[in-house]
């Protein structure tokens, strides 16, 4: 039993061990923050032919093809920005997962927003109504039925 | 007055909504506009696909109103493109074919050059031919400056050599009619 579950963890580590090795032969890279780097931009660039999956995600062939590129712009030395502006000058803003805040945009930031004002605002005025909607001879009213239940 | 906005409030938000979402059901959310418009053809150095010492470059498009059809025989639906741009190439339209094979991956290289040409071959003897020529985007470089994302698509560029539409998807009668022919035929009354 003891010998079999040693195997189990030889075999586990043994295929840890190969595919660690087939990633780092696909996409060589110089050092550890060129890699992390293209790790991050593969994870929020979007694949533009499937409609929701990243570019690791992703097995269509332009997947691979902007992986590539990914790959070949991080190793020239590009930094996160001109990566992304690069994809952005081809595929539009479509391609990387977070908006630019434009005059279309700006509406799914601000429309929350003017509705919680506009909720607050006519929850106020309605408070304020109830309180001076009563006249003379209501409060007298009110003031004798509390003098019944004394 | 009052109670009437009171009433009415919901029932605009409600309508609005109900507009919003129904041209949900029928918008394409493939549909995004090209970043390319109105730039001029990215530049390139490709070989023709049959004679491959032939070299092409951005100036092949100048002074012609230019369809330029991405496509490839492993496509299904450029196969059913393909009768009607030879349709359109009869009427006297100037179609480049921009070939891209799938098998040749950068990394490996699998398939050879004189076997996609015998496959092309073999694809428009059978379909028909709508192209002037065909440019090879050996490692769809050319693909990606201009932002395809797959196969068949299809750019108009103008006499300048810009790019004046892209299409995803396949050509056909009402894609024409809807999205190129006036545009088309502004070109080509400009040149």
């Amino acid at each position: 039993m003891k010998a079999m579950s040693r195997l189990v963890c030889l075999l586990l580590g043994l295929q840890l061990a190969f595919t660690s090795v087939a990633t780092e032969e696909k996409y060589p890279f110089e050092n550890a923050q060129q890699r992390s780097l293209f790790m991050e931009l593969s994870k929020e660039l979007r694949c533009p032919k499937c409609q929701n999956q990243n570019l690791a995600d992703s097995d269509a062939m332009i997947a691979a093809d902007l992986k590539r590129k990914v790959h070949e712009l991080v190793l020239a030395g590009n930094d996160k920005d001109q990566v992304i502006s690069y994809m952005k000058q081809r595929y539009g803003d479509f391609v990387y997962y977070q908006p630019p805040v434009n005059s279309m945009t700006i509406w799914l930031w601000l429309l929350p927003a003017l509705f919680i004002v506009l909720a607050l605002a006519a929850l106020v005025m309605s408070r304020k109504k109830v309180s001076v909607s009563l006249d003379a001879q209501q409060q007298q009213k009110i003031n004798e039925l509390l003098e019944r239940d004394k | 007055m009052k109670k009437y906005i009171l009433f009415l409030l919901p029932l605009v938000a409600f309508v609005g909504l109900l507009v919003f979402l129904y041209q949900g059901l029928f918008s394409d959310p493939r549909a995004h506009k090209s970043s390319l418009l109105e730039h001029t053809m990215p530049a390139f150095s490709l070989p023709d696909l049959m004679q491959t010492e032939r070299q092409y470059s951005a100036e092949v498009f100048n002074g012609k109103v230019t369809l330029l059809n991405v496509w490839g025989v492993w496509c299904i639906t450029c196969a059913i493109e393909l009768p009607y741009l030879t349709q359109l190439q009869q009427e006297g339209k100037h179609i480049v074919g921009l070939y891209y094979d799938q098998d040749i991956d950068p990394d490996f290289g699998i398939k050879t050059v004189s076997r996609v040409q015998q496959e092309v071959t073999q694809k428009l003897s059978q379909l028909g031919n709508p192209y002037a020529f065909n440019i090879f985007d050996v490692k769809r470089d050319l693909s990606l400056d201009l932002g395809v994302t797959g196969a068949p698509e299809t750019f108009l560029i103008d006499q300048h050599g810009r790019i004046r539409l892209h299409h995803i998807g396949d050509l056909n009668p009402r894609v024409w009619k809807n999205k190129f022919e006036v545009l088309y035929q502004e070109l080509v009354a400009e040149q």
